[in-house]
């Protein structure tokens, strides 16, 4: 199920908020499980058992890497645990690209497997190695109340799109958690705002950007269109994501860590992402960079182990090339940032660091959504006019005077200005006012944006 | 304190519109169809294993719950007026609202469906048609009228790929036969009572008589709210459908091989029960029917390959032919045409409209 759906809005919602509510606090959890458990089988109805069985393996492991500490043993139950996480990622997301590449050198080709990828395993796995490794080193207690472990594995509202909620961020709440009002206000401006971004601005954008890879008509203004659009919709729709992950979480009386701080903001690209899927690449960082040696080690070593994150960065993202290659070309950036360009970022002025950062994310994106490397090379080399292409064309005028102003307002979304003027002291009052009224108006045009989304005219060529 | 009202206020207002539209939708009875959009609204999915298990039954159930959803038409507007006036955009789902018109995008120009369509073209033509005189006219889509910058496709560059593809037909050009006005404001056609050039038009391209000084009496039939109306869920004043008439068209009648039923040009009780009003022209679609014209003072007969189009364009070619027979090629394929109909020396004119060939719809 998705949030931005109706089922989800006004049947699973309204029906989870009210039972949740009613019952003693001992019953919750259990709500929140059977809750989420319905959502997800309501996705992938096959894969539920996939997801119940990680969970046991990791409760298993959990309570045998727990049983065994300070012994030799926990190491070899937590690598097995390992193994059998990300064992089952590699089977389901990987195994046709693995063989794909093979294939490309043997004669006799391997069949591929028919799995289709189940929503949300890259975000649960990462969440179960967490909490094994932190087991592992003593930093989480072991949870022996298995329908407590799934619940924290399996709940909703961060279950299919991140943030990857760690462990130990929710560990005392899964026990004890507060309900506020104040708490559950927030989590509805949080969840409105969150879902104004994702249906409002990002699939407004995608519309276009659809348009755009159909169109035989290439023109240097609408290749700028799709560059700026396509980096507006995937920032909207997964930082609109993790808006509504939050809110519902804070709903549920649980506080998650932020996700995105304004990342096209940035003034570097080690900024950036200190900005953008915070929970991953704090992840990586965690469990990867840093029990590699991090950069406490030789130089050799220390650019190794950032190559070895950003490509594990890139593939996680999905199993295709063009992901390797986006994860690749952001570790070389990195390593060109740490050895000698930050300092000069540093002296210039502000505006040229921000325009060196939009632009070589610009470009990432483009290499993130192409779908062959002639493809990426082309929508590249043609935002600067190489390639004999007309600087307009009629097509490329339309969509521009048609989707300026969702445009403009996603720039203007994208940075913090909104919302440092709800912050002025001045404004209070009338922001006191202004905001219940533009959160209930967001939500009631979202939501009419997600009906007309069934907009399917009868076609008229019946007649 | 003030922090402390607002926050009710915002959770009193979410809870009351989530619990709402819930309950409302839980004990409001399911329609059947949507009058305005013109189709069959989904209804509650069935529950079965294989629906349950494929994950069937929760698209469904999204289906429907939107299709189904209290108040359906006034979100839609809500989403078209947002669309139009806070974003500005130019069209809402390629729709848009202009000087009262409704329009909607055709573009860009799909060559290979053209071509396909092309192909089809060539081959009735290869099958039936040798040594027969075949005439063949696009009628533009009206965007291609409008003065603006709205995008359209250029009848030309279809006229092109058609003639690349396709040998010894004449082209009938009629773009500048008709104007914006002579479409409908809430519809894709053409108005019957405006195309007194494009028969002239046509006349004179094949060598038929010319009937502008022939009289019919217009008789206005009532509102019509086209299909445009009901997909841009904006509220625009009707149309009003006029149907051209005088004895001639009165005593044809029609005669439907697929329903085998016989009829008249002009279909009154479609007008009543149809959601399409449009279908008082020759009762509505129809693969292939048959005009007799009993006053006929010739025994030429013509056959016209069409689309929706033709329905109101063929009564007005009557006083020229003894029958007009139908095709539409949409709905019958043309490797059976030679099943139903005897190709003799009828004239043949292939009729149709550029959103229909722009998409690889005949068969």
């Amino acid at each position: 199920m998705v949030f931005s759906s109706i089922t989800f809005l006004f049947y699973f919602l309204p029906v989870t908020l009210a039972i949740y509510y009613i019952v003693p606090n001992k019953f919750k959890n259990l709500v929140l499980l059977i809750a989420s458990f319905i959502f997800y089988y309501f996705g992938e109805p096959t894969y539920v058992l996939l997801m119940a069985f990680s969970i046991l393996s990791t409760y298993v492991f959990g309570i045998l890497i727990d049983k065994n500490k300070k012994t030799q043993y926990a190491k070899v139950w937590l690598i097995l645990a390992l193994i059998v996480s990300i064992g089952l990622l590699v089977c389901f997301k990987y195994m046709n690209f693995i063989i794909e590449n093979i294939n490309l050198w043997l004669k006799h080709k391997i069949d591929f497997i028919n799995v289709a990828l189940p929503i949300g395993i890259s975000f649960y796995t990462f969440q179960m190695i967490s909490y094994l490794i932190d087991v592992y080193r003593g930093q989480a207690k072991v949870q022996k109340n298995i329908l407590k472990l799934a619940m924290y594995v399996s709940l909703f509202p961060q279950l299919i799109a991140g943030p990857i909620v760690r462990y130990t961020t929710i560990e005392n709440e899964i026990e004890n958690r507060t309900h506020t009002m104040e708490k559950f206000a927030q989590g509805i401006r949080r969840f409105i705002i969150g879902l104004a971004k994702k249906v409002l601005i990002a699939n407004v954008l995608g519309e276009l950007c659809t348009t755009f890879l159909k169109t035989n008509e290439i023109s240097v203004l609408y290749e700028w269109i799709y560059a700026i659009s396509a980096m507006l919709q995937i920032y909207f729709d997964f930082s609109g994501y993790s808006d509504m992950a939050i809110g519902l979480g804070k709903m549920f009386g649980f506080e998650f860590l932020e996700n995105f701080n304004y990342p096209y903001i940035a003034k570097s690209i080690t900024d950036f992402w200190r900005r953008w899927h915070i929970s991953l690449s704090s992840w990586f960082r965690d469990y990867v960079y840093i029990p590699l040696g991090g950069n406490r080690t030789s130089k050799i070593k220390w650019l190794r182990n950032i190559m070895i994150v950003w490509l594990l960065t890139g593939l996680w993202h999905g199993a295709a090339w063009n992901f390797i290659i986006w994860g690749l070309y952001f570790g070389i950036l990195l390593i060109i940032e740490k050895l000698f360009l930050s300092k000069y970022l540093e002296k210039i002025p502000k505006v040229f660091t921000h325009i060196y950062v939009l632009i070589l994310v610009m470009i990432s994106f483009i290499i993130f959504n192409g779908e062959s490397v002639n493809q990426i090379v082309t929508n590249i080399t043609s935002l600067v006019g190489i390639g004999n292409i007309s600087l307009t064309t009629p097509e490329s005028i339309y969509y521009f005077k048609s989707y300026f102003i969702p445009i403009v307002i996603g720039i203007i979304g994208a940075t913090p200005i909104l919302k440092n003027i709800a912050n002025t002291e001045k404004y209070k009052k009338i922001i006191n006012i202004l905001e219940p009224i533009t959160l209930l108006v967001l939500f009631i045009i979202s939501t009419s944006y997600i009906i007309d989304g069934s907009f399917n005219p009868f076609l008229y060529f019946r007649f | 304190m003030q922090e402390k009202a607002k926050n009710k206020i915002i959770i009193i207002g979410f809870a009351l519109i989530l619990f709402l539209f819930f309950m409302i939708n839980l004990i409001k009875e399911d329609e059947q169809i949507s009058i305005t959009e013109r189709r069959k609204l989904a209804q509650f999915p069935k529950i079965t294993f294989e629906t349950l298990s494929s994950g069937k039954f929760s698209q469904n159930f999204e289906n429907y719950a939107i299709d189904q959803f209290v108040g359906r038409d006034s979100f839609r507007t809500l989403k078209a007026v947002w669309s139009n006036y806070v974003f500005k955009q130019k069209d809402n789902n390629g729709l848009f609202l202009l000087n009262n018109s409704i329009y909607k995008i055709e573009y860009p120009l799909n060559n290979g469906n053209i071509q396909n369509s092309a192909k089809k073209i060539n081959n009735v033509c290869q099958k039936y048609l040798k040594g027969m005189d075949v005439y063949f006219s696009i009628i533009p889509d009206k965007t291609y009228y409008l003065k603006e910058d709205y995008l359209s496709i250029e009848p030309s560059e279809v006229e092109e790929i058609i003639k690349n593809s396709v040998e010894d037909m004449e082209y009938i050009d009629i773009t500048n036969s008709l104007k914006l006005e002579d479409y409908y404001k809430t519809d894709l056609h053409w108005k019957q009572e405006n195309l007194k050039n494009v028969v002239s038009k046509i006349e004179e391209k094949m060598n038929l008589e010319n009937t502008s000084n022939i009289s019919y009496e217009t008789r206005q039939i009532g509102n019509f709210y086209g299909a445009y109306y009901g997909q841009l869920g904006r509220k625009v004043s009707p149309d009003k459908l006029n149907i051209l008439s005088n004895k001639v068209i009165e005593d044809c009648t029609t005669y439907n091989y697929e329903t085998k039923k016989t009829g008249k040009v002009y279909d009154e009780e479609k007008f009543k029960s149809s959601s399409d009003k449009y279908d008082i022209y020759l009762s509505g679609a129809a693969a292939l029917i048959q005009v007799e014209n009993p006053n006929a003072k010739t025994e030429k007969e013509l056959i016209l390959f069409r689309d929706s189009f033709g329905s109101s364009l063929a009564p007005l070619l009557l006083e020229n032919y003894k029958k007009i027979t139908l095709v539409d090629l949409r709905y019958i394929n043309s490797n059976i045409l030679g099943n139903y109909i005897n190709f003799e020396n009828q004239d043949v004119l292939f009729l149709y409209s550029i959103t229909v060939l722009n998409q690889n719809i005949l068969k």
